[in-house]
């Protein structure tokens, strides 16, 4: 799994690629976490370029959501996909959180 | 390193000195049995053939040195021996062959008379012991014109020297060599030595010297005088010359007869030159010539006499024209040589002998700290971590190898005691990991058929663990009259947080049902008023409602859920009075529904979230109703997503045409041949994620005489 951050506009853009697991999900909570502590509450998950993701890395996205929110921002996710987004409606993630179709309507949300 | 089979001690009499197990002379004991191998060994035997190669070469060049020059000294010194032994018999000849040129002179002169010649024989006689007898011959008619014959003789006689007269009809000496050969040749000649029976019964030889008379062109030959000599001090002289040990010396006269020989009969009766015939020895016969001639010369021969190699010295007496041969064996020669080299050769192999001693003895102390750090390091080697190390007290390379060792040791005796105790660590979780999924399996209802006595429906559900413990499970229980719940969950992430939370929200669940189950027995019975669901009716208000208690169940996973941890559910509560079935799912994988008759499909959801995640989640209820025959197959995306080694899944498709085909199987069967297709696809793939399901099977109240479970 990659993580690749960018500022972009009032939001913190995270890209992730690859496949977030039990062994690689620790990576995009830790990423969160940087953000945070940067200053950076609003992040939002740029998910297109993600192959898989596990039960343990949607522990971390929830996680990683949690943090952000009690530290007074939140976390969006956009470009959910294949396996991806029917994980994310299988287990009622897209109804937790705040998922958009595309990267330009995650940063155009209040 | 040596194969621990001759470790010594190990096999008493294997070895030559095995009486010890302790560690340094244990390796002792090894390194003699293997010294052939040993550093020692090699390093000895390496200086050794460079010493002993360099020794060699020395010896040789010095052998081939002092040969040379002992050669060249030992030919001067024949040379020399060869000369000092022609001069000594030179100056007994020189004066000798004077004698008969004294009384010539005097006879030239004319003054002595017939009385006065035998009076200066006599007196020469005297005076010369070597002189036989003297002779004065004058030519004929020389001395007294009626004498053809004038030849006075003295000589020594047994009874003195008494007088004679040579010639006469009988002994014509004008015609003799001995008087015509000096004659015509006008000087000293010495005759062929001759053996005289009658007068001394000794080896003589004649000298002649003739006289004259007249001067200047008048001068004519008057006679000849000829003095007889003895020559056994000759013989006796050349005899005794020591030459070596086996060497000796010989004369031969001018047409080479032998004088002297050491061998018997040879002298008088053989020349060189018969005898280089005789042997078919052609180098004697150009030394004879050459001898005769008056060469003197070294030569290198082989004695006819002995048959020894040696050097012969050949060298001319001057007065008689005779040659002189000394012969020197070569071997005696050379036992100067031979001597130094053996000399030289036994010093040098003593020195070698010692210096191999010393070399053993000093490879042996320099590998005897490496033998014993061998002997430790095989008990080290062998399990004896405790082994003592040898102090080695010299400051070299053996002595840092000996610390490495020694730091090796303690490294392998601190990692050993870190991997016991790992070992040991890993054994306890290990033991405590398969007593927890002992538990965990407990706490999962196992009765088949689960309500004895209930033939309306019939339920089977395996769960497989991909590790000890795991995060999936399954329940069912009665929660009301004709009431039946069941319910299938997978908790997020694998092994021991997964099983603890699982625990929790299976118990959690279990507790949520029967206390709604009870409440709405409570309501049904008390008031039979409505339940907050809108479709309700008065049958279905005493029927636990799924979405509440998934709803309560997350609230109570959700608070203080600092891990984050969450889990999927089915909950469905079967009527199975009317077949009717209420669920609700909590971000789970789609149960398949099996119609009898029709082709599998999976049950709408309404993606409502996980358990767990966050609290007052709202979860929708569904109702669907089963026909005799109809079924519900519940499982967790361990099966949907097992993988193949080609990292394919299982995939859903796989499972509904799966389903499809088993038809009319029994519910355990069903489970079972799903596991088994499942684990046939896997192919030997590692399983990643617990494999659990659950299958239901509506049989209708009238079931029981057309169709049994009949298993258990």
């Amino acid at each position: 799994m990659e993580c690749k951050g960018s500022k972009q506009g009032a939001f913190f853009v995270l890209e992730v690629s690859g496949r977030m697991d039990a062994l690689t999900s620790q990576g995009f909570e830790t990423e969160c976490m940087n953000c945070l502590e940067a200053g950076d509450t609003r992040v939002v998950a740029d998910l297109g370029g993600l192959e898989y993701i596990s039960s343990a890395g949607l522990r971390s996205i929830l996680s990683a959501a949690k943090k952000l929110k009690a530290g007074g921002g939140d976390l969006a996710f956009c470009g959910l996909s294949g396996i991806v987004a029917e994980v994310f409606t299988v287990s009622g993630f897209a109804k937790l959180l705040p998922v958009y179709a595309t990267r330009e309507e995650a940063l155009a949300r209040s | 390193m040596s194969t621990p089979d001759i470790q010594p001690g190990t096999e008493p009499g294997k070895g030559p000195m095995t009486t010890s197990n302790s560690a340094p002379t244990g390796g002792n004991n090894a390194s003699s049995i293997r010294f052939g191998h040993g550093i020692a060994f090699r390093l000895s035997a390496l200086v050794l053939s460079a010493v002993g190669a360099i020794f060699v070469v020395m010896s040789t060049a010095t052998y081939f040195m002092a040969r040379e020059a002992l050669l060249k000294n030992a030919e001067q010194s024949a040379r020399t021996q060869a000369q000092a032994l022609v001069q000594r018999i030179e100056a007994r000849l020189a004066p000798i062959s004077r004698v008969p040129l004294g009384l010539g002179y005097e006879l030239s002169d004319g003054l002595l008379d017939d009385a006065g010649i035998l009076r200066r024989q006599r007196q020469m006689l005297l005076d010369n012991p070597e002189i036989f007898g003297m002779a004065a011959a004058f030519e004929p008619f020389g001395r007294h014109a009626d004498q053809e014959y004038f030849a006075p003789y003295t000589f020594r006689a047994p009874l003195g020297i008494t007088h004679t007269s040579l010639g006469g009809p009988a002994y014509r000496y004008h015609a003799m060599d001995w008087y015509q050969i000096p004659r015509e040749l006008k000087e000293i000649i010495w005759s062929e030595p001759y053996f005289d029976e009658g007068g001394g019964n000794t080896l003589m030889a004649t000298c002649s010297a003739p006289f004259y008379k007249g001067q200047g062109r008048d001068r004519r030959v008057a006679g000849v005088v000829t003095a007889d000599v003895s020559l056994d001090w000759l013989k006796r002289l050349v005899a005794s010359v020591q030459v070596l040990d086996t060497g000796y010396a010989w004369l031969i006269t001018r047409n080479g007869t032998y004088v002297t020989h050491p061998a018997p009969g040879v002298a008088f009766n053989e020349t060189i030159f018969s005898r280089a015939e005789e042997n078919h020895d052609p180098e004697l016969r150009r030394i004879g010539q050459d001898m005769i001639r008056g060469g003197f010369k070294l030569v290198e021969t082989t004695s006819l006499h002995t048959g020894k190699p040696g050097f012969l010295v050949y060298a001319p007496l001057p007065s008689t024209g005779w040659s002189l041969g000394v012969f020197s064996p070569r071997d005696e020669l050379m036992a100067d040589v031979n001597r130094l080299a053996l000399v030289s050769a036994a010093l040098g192999g003593g020195g070698f002998l010692l210096l191999a001693g010393l070399v053993a003895i000093i490879a042996q102390g320099i590998t005897r700290p490496l033998r014993r750090l061998r002997g430790a390091a095989r008990e080290v080697a062998g399990g004896h971590l405790d082994a003592a190390m040898p102090e080695v007290m010299s400051r070299d390379e053996v002595r840092d190898l000996a610390e490495a060792f020694a730091n090796m040791q303690k490294s392998l005796k601190d990692h050993i005691r870190d991997l016991t105790s790992a070992t040991a660590s890993r054994e306890r979780i290990q033991s405590e990991l398969r007593i927890a999924s002992e538990i965990q399996l407990g706490i999962l209802p196992k009765t088949f058929p689960p309500l004895p006595g209930h033939t309306e429906f019939e339920l089977y559900a395996s769960l497989t663990p991909a590790r000890e413990v795991g995060g999936d499970f399954y329940d069912f229980f009665p929660c009301g009259p004709d009431c039946f719940c069941f319910l299938i969950g997978d908790v997020s992430g694998k092994g021991v947080p997964a099983a603890f939370y699982m625990a929790v929200s299976r118990t959690l669940i279990k507790a949520v049902a029967e206390s709604v189950a009870g409440a709405g027995r409570r309501r049904g019975a008390d008031r039979h008023s409505a339940q907050p669901g809108a479709n309700a009716s008065e049958s279905q208000r005493r029927i636990p409602n799924p979405g509440h208690i998934l709803a309560r169940a997350n609230n109570g996973l959700a608070e203080d859920n600092e891990s984050c941890m969450f889990v999927t559910v089915f909950c469905a509560v079967l009527d199975f009075a009317t077949g009717e079935v209420h669920y609700a799912s909590a971000g789970h994988n789609p149960p398949v529904l099996l119609r009898a008759g029709a082709a599998p499909e999976y049950l709408p959801t309404h993606g409502d979230p996980v358990a767990g995640a966050m609290t007052g989640v709202e979860f929708t209820t569904d109702t669907l109703t089963l026909n005799p025959g109809d079924a519900l197959v519940l499982y967790t995306d361990g099966v949907t997503e097992a993988m193949n080694p080609a990292q394919e899944l299982y995939g859903e498709d796989r499972l509904v045409e799966r389903l499809a085909k088993m038809g009319e199987m029994n519910v355990r069967e069903t489970c079972q041949a799903l596991a088994e297709d499942v684990h046939a696809f896997a192919d030997g793939a590692e399983q990643s994620d617990d494999i659990t399901m659950l299958v239901l099977r509506y049989n209708g109240l009238n079931a029981a005489a057309s169709k049994t479970d009949g298993k258990n």
